[in-house]
């Protein structure tokens, strides 16, 4: 149930068809786990929680650097050298008290990253790099969990959506291992890449829509065009195959 | 057959800033290597010493990935190949 606070708070929202009291109420009660409290993290946090997203685990090893800053806009001047964390915490609540937001700082790796997920709906993809999304992948895959993937580089951007067993995964086009860089990036890409991903967990938490699967979407900020790339789950995937 | 090669902007400073170059060829491969002649620049981008792609590309042929044995991949006339480069960063 909704409380009258919560009403009149998501009232344009509920206003939507495909919402109404009963997506608010899905919303409410969803357990969100977002990897990563950076440039993607940011936005995904800060609409879900705007959205009233119940229930909100976020996870980085990081603290606030001043570099961090040009896109990382749940982390302010004052936070530089506090865990993100904490900083993504207190803004994401203060933003909206009603909902619950719990922070951890580990780095999430094979070791922990079954006990961190564990009780939550979904993952949403806020990494800095590829090889921490692979393990989030499976880990989504082994427990059959939407996996929302995002990632960004200069002004360019790509979203997907992963609904294990049912479409392709991260790993279906795997190709080989990808040499970490420190990559280039201004805030308004992990924005817009961000803001779809939050727009596709939204949707799939009330149940609306038609999600971002088998297709990958594809940001160029430079041309200013967004292009849809079609794939397909792999018969030997060594994650998703046997689904 | 002639197919339109749709490049990523890293690969552009090896052919001049263009976006697209036209090149003939009966698969992916065939297409790879005439824009390697074109730009030669572009071999160490796109391929290892071995010859295999690299990990980080993304041949899309029309639209859709043409992964896996994306060099075997057969064009007609006037296909169109994208090639992306993987994204890492959040």
């Amino acid at each position: 149930m909704l409380t009258d606070n919560e009403r009149k708070r998501y009232d344009r929202q509920i206003m939507m068809k495909d919402i109404g009291e009963k997506g608010q109420e899905k919303l409410k009660n969803a357990h969100v786990f977002i990897a990563g409290a950076g440039g993607l993290g940011s936005p995904i946090a800060i609409y879900l929680s705007a959205a009233g997203v119940g229930h909100i685990r976020i996870v980085d090893h990081d603290t606030v650097e001043l570099s961090n800053l040009n896109r990382q806009i749940l982390h302010w001047d004052e936070n530089i050298d506090r865990n993100k964390v904490d900083s993504a915490r207190e803004k994401l609540s203060e933003l909206n008290p009603s909902i619950r937001v719990e922070g951890i700082c580990e780095t999430i790796g094979e070791d922990n990253v079954s006990q961190l997920v564990d009780g939550y709906d979904l993952i949403v993809d806020a990494m800095d790099n590829l090889p921490t999304r692979y393990i989030l992948n499976k880990e989504a895959i082994e427990r059959n969990m939407p996996f929302f993937h995002g990632a960004v580089s200069g002004l360019e951007g790509r979203a997907m959506t992963v609904l294990p067993g049912k479409s392709a995964c991260l790993r279906c086009g795997y190709k080989g291992p990808v040499p970490r860089e420190k990559f280039p990036v201004i805030g308004v890409a992990p924005a817009i890449i961000g803001a779809i991903q939050a727009t596709e967990v939204i949707k799939y938490i009330v149940g609306m829509g038609d999600l971002l699967t088998n297709r990958l979407l594809r940001y160029d900020g430079m041309s200013m065009r967004f292009t849809e790339f079609k794939v397909a789950r792999n018969p030997q995937c060594d994650h998703c195959a046997n689904l | 057959m002639s197919v339109k090669i749709n490049l990523h902007k890293t690969h552009r400073q090896y052919t001049n800033g263009q976006e697209t170059v036209e090149v003939n060829g009966n698969n992916v491969g065939e297409c790879l290597k005439e824009l390697v002649k074109q730009y030669p620049d572009l071999k160490n981008e796109l391929f290892d010493k071995k010859g295999k792609l690299l990990s980080v590309l993304e041949v899309y042929l029309n639209g859709a990935s043409a992964y896996p044995d994306e060099l075997a991949r057969e064009v007609k006339d006037g296909d169109e190949i994208h090639l992306l480069v993987m994204l890492a960063g959040g």
